[in-house]
């Protein structure tokens, strides 16, 4: 689904670039966790996935088509297969709840009767039902967060990136967030969320994509936030091992 | 419905900004006014000179006792130069260019003075053999003027060849500046006009970031993201056009109302030819702004 060959990224030449050759598959359907310090090109992974940024060599691949051969014009409708969440919500403090997911329907041209049916099954999906009337100050947090991981899937992208959801969130109510994500990568949808929450990555045990200064050291499925060995050059093997092999590794065991 | 949301954007835009907005709408409906007054005073110079060139005539003066130029040095005209003269405006050579002449003589001319002055004491000072007797002569075409004065300048009898329309080119003259003083003026206005629209645009691109920013992530179009901004500035300048046309029709109002009282004798433009104007000014108002709101998002709406 999101495919990045020998993909780097420098802002400044004089610095080290954001991104420093990174390859990089992730599948259909897939949950992936992207860890590392600020700065280690989580969000310039996300960024170019979007095509906010443009490599400065290599290519990146979303739904199989390169996004460098995106004209301009049509790279909305590239957006349109991709939900976005962020960890400051991002809603509009003057909608409602409805409004404010129906937005995203609005503005891509979608039908009033269209909006009426499918907005509130999406609340429900995340858990919101019976608050299509409040302002988004009368929530508390994480029920903000659901009305903005609503907004991001109801045009049911392919595609859903989240940029540490959980970091203005208590460990409880990022669990809540976490199942309503895994909810939606349940129904198909493939998942990708940048996190420095160590709690909820551990918890998830899902395939987890270690950034340090635009390099990727770790890459391992159904792995723990952070490991004893990284390995870089057999990770893509680990991701396809068995349970009973992670179990073993000394890195799944921490 | 994606009309219906655009046209809810570009309300709820415009009421943000409302006093940015009005301050458009008042430098544009100034700025257009003043162009429309230029294009006008255009109008008007040519109104005036369809209407007087038709009348002007080319004066040819012949020589009276009191002449002092060097062509009358011989004393007055002669019967025979003056017969002379008269065949001269009838050979083909000259005739191609008149449609026709009448000569007025001392006596006519006297009359003609006396009319015009009737109010003033100077009448009285002036006695028929002061006025020059002359052929009066209307050309096919005015701008030919030269080629009479030229021709007869120099004959004998002849004190001087004039051209009315040189005195009223003075009055075009002037007019003419003053048209260009308001398009200057308009000029200047219309720099500030562009420059107030791109910075309103700016401040309304800042002020709904937010939204710009979640329709972009959503994959709204680029047509959807802008369109709101750039109508809400060309809805501004449009007004500003309409009142800078509605002032420029009270103006020819009152040309044809108290004006055209006192001047019984110039022909002014009438609120009709608003019309003309109006549609060029909205265009303009209209035009402006949509370019200048583009090139601001351009540069301060990413898309």
């Amino acid at each position: 689904m999101i495919r990045f060959e020998n993909v780097t990224k420098v802002y400044d030449p004089n610095a080290r670039p954001a991104l420093d050759d990174v390859s990089l598959e992730i599948e259909r359907g897939e949950f992936t966790f992207l860890v590392g310090a600020s700065g280690s090109g989580k969000s310039t992974f996300l960024r170019l996935i979007l095509k906010e940024d443009r490599a400065t060599s290599g290519s990146v691949y979303v739904a199989g088509q390169n996004v460098a051969n995106i004209s301009s014009w049509r790279v909305p409708r590239l957006r349109r297969g991709i939900g976005v969440v962020f960890q400051d919500f991002r809603l509009l403090p003057q909608k409602n709840v409805f409004a404010n997911v129906a937005f995203a329907m609005q503005v891509i041209g979608k039908s009033r009767s269209i909006i009426r049916e499918t907005v509130p099954e999406v609340l429900k999906t995340v858990g919101l039902e019976g608050k299509e009337k409040r302002m988004p100050h009368e929530l508390s947090g994480g029920e903000q967060q659901r009305v903005a991981i609503a907004r991001a899937v109801v045009n049911r992208p392919g595609i859903l990136l989240a940029d540490e959801p959980t970091g203005n969130l208590d460990p409880i109510t990022s669990m809540g967030i976490m199942g309503v994500l895994d909810k939606i990568n349940q129904n198909g949808t493939t998942v990708v969320m940048a996190t420095h929450d160590d709690d909820i990555v551990n918890e998830m045990r899902k395939r987890v994509v270690e950034l340090r200064n635009g390099v990727v050291v770790r890459d391992e499925a159904k792995a723990l936030y952070t490991s004893m060995i990284p390995v870089v050059g057999e990770s893509r093997l680990l991701k396809d091992a068995s349970d009973e092999e992670l179990d073993r590794a000394p890195g799944g065991q921490q | 419905m994606r009309l219906a949301f655009i046209l809810g954007e570009i309300g709820s835009g415009l009421r943000r900004n409302l006093s940015m907005v009005v301050s458009v709408i008042l430098v544009t409906f100034v700025s257009l006014t003043f162009v429309g007054a230029a294009g006008m005073l255009q109008m008007q110079i040519n109104q005036m000179k369809g209407y007087w060139y038709d009348k002007v005539q080319v004066a040819i003066f012949l020589c009276n006792e009191s002449s002092t130029s060097a062509g009358c040095a011989s004393g007055a005209v002669t019967d025979e130069q003056r017969e002379n003269l008269g065949k001269m405006l009838e050979s083909p050579a000259v005739k191609q260019y008149i449609s026709d002449f009448q000569f007025e003589s001392q006596a006519e001319a006297f009359q003609h003075f006396k009319d015009q002055f009737s109010n003033s004491p100077i009448v009285d000072s002036v006695t028929q053999d002061q006025l020059p007797a002359s052929f009066r002569i209307n050309m096919k075409d005015p701008e030919k003027y030269q080629i009479i004065s030229e021709t007869f300048a120099s004959q004998p009898g002849v004190e001087t060849v004039s051209d009315q329309r040189q005195v009223l080119e003075r009055i075009f003259v002037w007019m003419n500046g003053a048209s260009v003083v308001a398009m200057g003026i308009a000029v200047v206005m219309i720099v500030c006009a562009v420059l107030l629209i791109t910075t309103t645009i700016r401040l309304s691109a800042f002020s709904r970031r937010r939204e710009t920013g979640i329709m972009r992530l959503v994959g709204a179009s680029k047509t959807v993201i802008q369109l709101p901004f750039i109508l809400e500035g060309v809805i501004a300048a449009v007004i500003g056009a309409l009142l800078a046309s509605g002032t420029l029709w009270l103006v020819t109002l009152w040309l044809n109302g108290d004006l055209s009282r006192q001047f019984l004798n110039t022909p002014f433009i009438s609120s009709a030819q608003v019309l003309v104007v109006a549609p060029v000014l909205i265009a303009l108002g209209g035009g402006l702004a949509g370019i200048a709101s583009l090139l601001t998002l351009r540069r301060y709406l990413k898309v």
